[in-house]
C-alpha cells in the first residue's frame, strides 16, 4: 500500500474512533431523554486535566485516569439533575437544555482555568509513547493510534451488546421509544436516565484521555472543537445508533485526513461540516438511523 | 453675614487647592490590554509582570520628577481582537493615560492599530510580529507615527530562519492559519527563494489546537523535505513533534520564536532534543548584558523561579525575554521618553521616542528609533538555539 495513503488512513481511523466515542456519548443521553450534553468537550478536558493533576500528585497514571473518570461520572449525574431536568421541565420540550449544557461546559472551562491555570500542560503517556510502533506489511503503525482504535471499538461493541442482549439494555430501548409507557411498565426510568448521563460522561472522559495522549498537552479550551466533530459523526451515522456513531466517526476522520492529504490541509476541517450539510439534505436520518414517523 | 471680596477670593483659592495639588503630584498613568487570562495568557500575563517590575523599579527610584508611575488601566482581552478594541476604547477614554503598550498577538494589535494611530498617544508593541502593525502601507513606506515596536518582527525572524534553512534544498514549512503564521511562512519562503532560488519549499497550514497533523506532515514528507520549520505556538508544536515521531519522520526541525516556550518543551518531552529555534539572543549569551541580567534578578526576586522564569535560578528560560521582559522594556521606553521630553503630552513623547538612541533594554541591547524606523530589533539581536537533553533537563544552547 502507498505510504502516503496508509499514513492518512491510519490517522483518519484513529481520530475518527475518538469522534465515534464522543458521538456515542451524545447518543446515550439522546436515547433516554432526547437531549445531548453539549458540555461533553469540557468533560473531556476536565478528565484529562484531572489525570494530569492526580498523576502530578504521585498517583499512578492508571489510577489517575480511573479517579478522573469517577469524577466526570459524578458530574454526569449533576448535569442531568441540575441542567437538563430543569430545562426539560420548565420549557416543555423546547431547546433550553442546549444552552444549559453548553453553559455548564463553559463554567467547567472557567473552573479548570482558575484551579489548573489556562496554559497548556503536558499530558502523560498512558499506555504507549509516541515513539512506540509496530510494523505491518512494511508500514509503521503507531501503537498509540492502535490503542485509541481498540478502546473505541471495544467500548462501542460492548455498548451495542449491552443494549441488544441485556434486560437493562432492553429497558433503555423501551425508554427511548416511550418513557411514559416504560414508567407504567415499572422500568426505573429515572435511574436509567441518570445512568445514561453518567455513562455518556465516562465516554467523554475516555475520549479526552485518548486524544490528549495523542496531542501531548491539554488546556481548559481543549475538547470544544472535538464535540462539534463528534456531533457531526452522530448525525451522519444516525442519531441513536451505536454502529452509526462508529461509522460516522470513522467517515469524518478518514475523509478529513484524505482531503487534507490529497486536496488541501486548509480544507481538512471544513469537510466534516460539508458532510453534515450533505447528510441533512440527502439523508436526514443518517446512515444507520430510521426516519421518524409522527402519529397525529 | 457679610462676605468680603477678600474672604471670597481666599475661599475660592482654598477650594481650588486640592485640584492644584493633585495636578502637581498626580501620577504618570499608563495602560494596556493583553491576554491576562485564557489559553494565551503566557504572553499577556507575562508582559503584565514585566510592566509591573518596570513601574516598581521606577517608583523605588523616586519616580520621574517626583511623580510616581501607575499602571492605571490593565484590561484583559484573552487575545480576542474584539475585546482588545473594546478595552482600548475604555483606556483611550481615560485622558490621564499618557502612554500605552500593545496587546499580545498580531490579531488584537492589528485590530487596535488604526484607533491608536488616530488618537495619537504613544504605544509600543512588545510581542506581535506582523510587520503591517508598524508599517501598514508596506515596509518602504513611513511607519505609523505613534506606534513603535521592540517585538521579534516576522521580517527579521524570517531572515534569521532562512539563513539557517538554506543549508537544505528541500524544505517544509508548517504554519498556523493565523495572520502571524501566514505572514511568517510567506516571508520565510520568499527569503529562502531569494537566497537559494533552486530550493523546493512545501508550505502547509493548520488550525490552532488541532490534535492531529498527519495530513500536513505527510504532505511535507511527500515533498521530500530534508528540514521542516514550524511557525506556531508551543502546544501545537508539541502535537507536530509527537506526530512526526508516530510517522517515524526524522528531519531537521526548526521553530519560530513560539517554539521556545514551556508548552513545547513539556508537551513533546524528550522528543524536543535536536530542535533548533530562533529567539532573542539576550538571555542565551553568557554573561548576559547588564539590563538583561538586572531584569532576570528583579523578576526572580519578585516572582521566584516560576513557570515563566524556569526552575534554574542561574539560567532563566530563553522565552522569558519575549514573554515577560518585552513588557518591561516597553514601559521603560515610555518612561524614558517622559524623562527626556520633560513632558507627558503625546506629541512630546512621540518626538522623544523618535529620538531614542542606543537605549539598553533587557530584550534588545541597543534600542534605537528614528522617525523612519519604528522597529528596534535587528538580525544580531536574534539567536539560533539548539535544544539538548542534559540528564532530566532540556537546555537551549545558543548556536549562532
Amino acid at each position: 500500500m502507498d505510504d502516503f495513503f496508509f499514513s492518512l488512513l491510519l490517522a483518519g481511523i484513529s481520530v475518527g474512533a475518538v469522534y465515534a466515542l464522543i458521538a456515542l456519548g451524545l447518543n446515550l443521553t439522546f436515547w433516554t431523554t432526547k437531549t445531548m450534553n453539549f458540555g461533553q468537550g469540557s468533560l473531556m478536558m476536565l478528565c484529562a486535566m484531572l489525570t494530569v493533576f492526580l498523576s502530578s500528585q504521585g498517583l499512578a497514571v492508571a489510577l489517575a485516569v480511573l479517579g478522573s473518570l469517577v469524577v466526570v461520572a459524578a458530574l454526569g449525574m449533576f448535569i442531568e439533575h441540575w441542567t437538563v431536568r430543569p430545562a426539560l421541565k420548565s420549557s416543555g420540550g423546547s431547546m433550553g437544555w442546549v444552552v444549559s449544557t453548553l453553559g455548564f461546559g463553559i463554567f467547567l472551562q472557567g473552573l479548570a482555568a482558575k484551579y489548573f491555570g489556562s496554559q497548556a500542560v503536558a499530558f502523560p503517556d498512558v499506555v504507549f509513547t509516541a515513539q512506540d510502533f509496530v510494523t505491518v506489511f512494511g508500514q509503521y503503525v503507531s501503537l498509540q493510534y492502535l490503542v485509541v482504535l481498540a478502546v473505541a471499538v471495544a467500548l462501542i461493541l460492548a455498548l451495542e451488546l449491552f443494549v441488544r442482549k441485556t434486560v437493562w439494555g432492553q429497558a433503555v430501548h423501551a425508554v427511548s421509544l416511550d418513557p411514559e409507557l416504560a414508567l407504567v411498565q415499572g422500568i426505573p426510568v429515572r435511574r436509567l436516565v441518570l445512568l445514561s448521563f453518567m455513562l455518556s460522561s465516562v465516554l467523554a472522559g475516555v475520549a479526552g484521555v485518548l486524544i490528549a495522549q495523542i496531542g501531548g498537552t491539554v488546556d481548559p479550551a481543549f475538547g470544544f472543537d472535538l464535540v462539534l466533530l463528534g456531533f457531526v459523526a452522530a448525525v451522519l451515522g444516525g442519531m441513536g445508533s451505536s454502529l452509526g456513531a462508529l461509522a460516522g466517526g470513522l467517515l469524518v476522520g478518514i475523509l478529513s485526513k484524505l482531503v487534507g492529504g490529497y486536496v488541501s490541509t486548509a480544507a481538512e476541517h471544513g469537510i466534516a461540516f460539508a458532510l453534515l450539510m450533505l447528510a441533512l439534505a440527502l439523508r436526514p436520518q443518517g446512515l444507520f438511523g430510521k426516519p421518524e414517523v409522527s402519529k397525529a | 453675614m457679610k462676605i468680603s471680596r477678600r474672604n471670597l477670593a481666599l475661599g475660592a483659592t482654598m477650594l481650588a487647592m486640592p485640584g492644584l495639588l493633585r495636578a502637581q503630584s498626580s501620577s504618570i498613568k499608563l495602560g494596556f490590554t493583553a491576554a491576562l487570562t485564557g489559553p494565551f495568557n503566557e504572553f499577556g500575563e507575562g508582559i503584565n509582570r514585566g510592566a509591573q517590575i518596570a513601574v516598581e523599579e521606577c517608583n523605588k527610584a523616586g519616580g520621574i520628577g517626583g511623580r510616581m508611575v501607575e499602571l492605571a488601566e490593565v484590561l484583559d482581552d484573552q487575545l480576542v481582537p474584539d475585546r482588545a478594541v473594546q478595552n482600548l476604547r475604555r483606556i483611550l477614554d481615560n485622558k490621564d493615560i499618557v502612554g500605552l503598550m500593545c496587546p499580545s498577538g498580531s490579531g488584537p494589535t492589528l485590530a487596535i492599530a488604526d484607533m491608536i494611530q488616530a488618537d495619537g498617544r504613544p504605544i509600543i508593541n512588545p510581542q506581535a510580529q506582523t510587520p503591517a502593525i508598524v508599517y501598514p502601507n508596506g515596509l518602504d513606506k513611513p511607519p505609523r507615527p505613534n506606534l513603535f515596536s521592540i517585538s521579534i518582527s516576522n521580517t527579521v525572524e524570517s531572515e534569521k530562519l532562512a539563513a539557517a534553512l538554506t543549508q537544505f534544498s528541500r524544505i517544509g514549512i508548517v504554519h498556523e492559519s493565523t495572520g502571524y503564521g501566514v505572514t511568517g511562512a510567506e516571508l520565510v519562503r520568499q527569503e529562502i527563494m531569494k537566497r537559494k532560488p533552486g530550493a523546493r519549499v512545501t508550505v502547509e497550514s493548520y488550525n490552532q489546537r488541532a490534535q492531529d497533523m498527519t495530513a500536513q506532515l505527510v504532505r511535507v514528507q511527500r515533498g521530500g523535505a530534508e528540514a521542516m520549520l514550524v511557525i506556531g505556538l508551543g502546544a501545537d508544536f508539541a502535537v507536530i513533534r509527537r506526530n512526526m515521531s508516530r510517522l517515524n519522520m526524522s528531519l531537521a526541525l526548526f521553530g519560530a520564536a513560539g517554539a521556545v516556550t514551556v508548552p513545547y518543551i513539556e508537551g513533546a518531552g524528550d522528543l524536543v532534543a535536536g530542535t533548533r529555534a530562533v529567539n532573542h539572543a539576550a538571555f542565551g549569551r553568557r554573561p548576559m548584558h547588564g539590563a538583561a541580567q538586572k531584569f532576570a534578578d528583579l523578576y526572580r526576586a519578585k516572582f521566584g523561579t516560576d513557570r515563566w522564569y524556569g526552575s534554574d535560578a542561574a539560567n532563566p528560560l530563553i522565552s522569558l525575554a519575549g514573554t515577560v521582559a518585552a513588557g518591561y522594556d516597553c514601559i521603560n521606553l515610555l518612561l524614558d521618553a517622559v524623562r527626556r521630553a520633560g513632558s507627558t503630552t503625546a506629541a512630546d513623547m512621540v518626538r522623544a521616542l523618535d529620538q531614542t538612541k542606543d537605549y539598553e533594554g533587557a530584550t534588545i541591547q541597543k534600542i534605537s528609533f528614528t522617525p523612519q524606523s519604528h522597529v528596534a530589533l535587528k538580525l544580531e539581536d536574534l539567536g539560533t538555539y539548539e535544544m539538548l537533553k542534559r540528564g532530566d533537563r532540556v537546555v537551549l544552547e545558543l548556536r549562532d
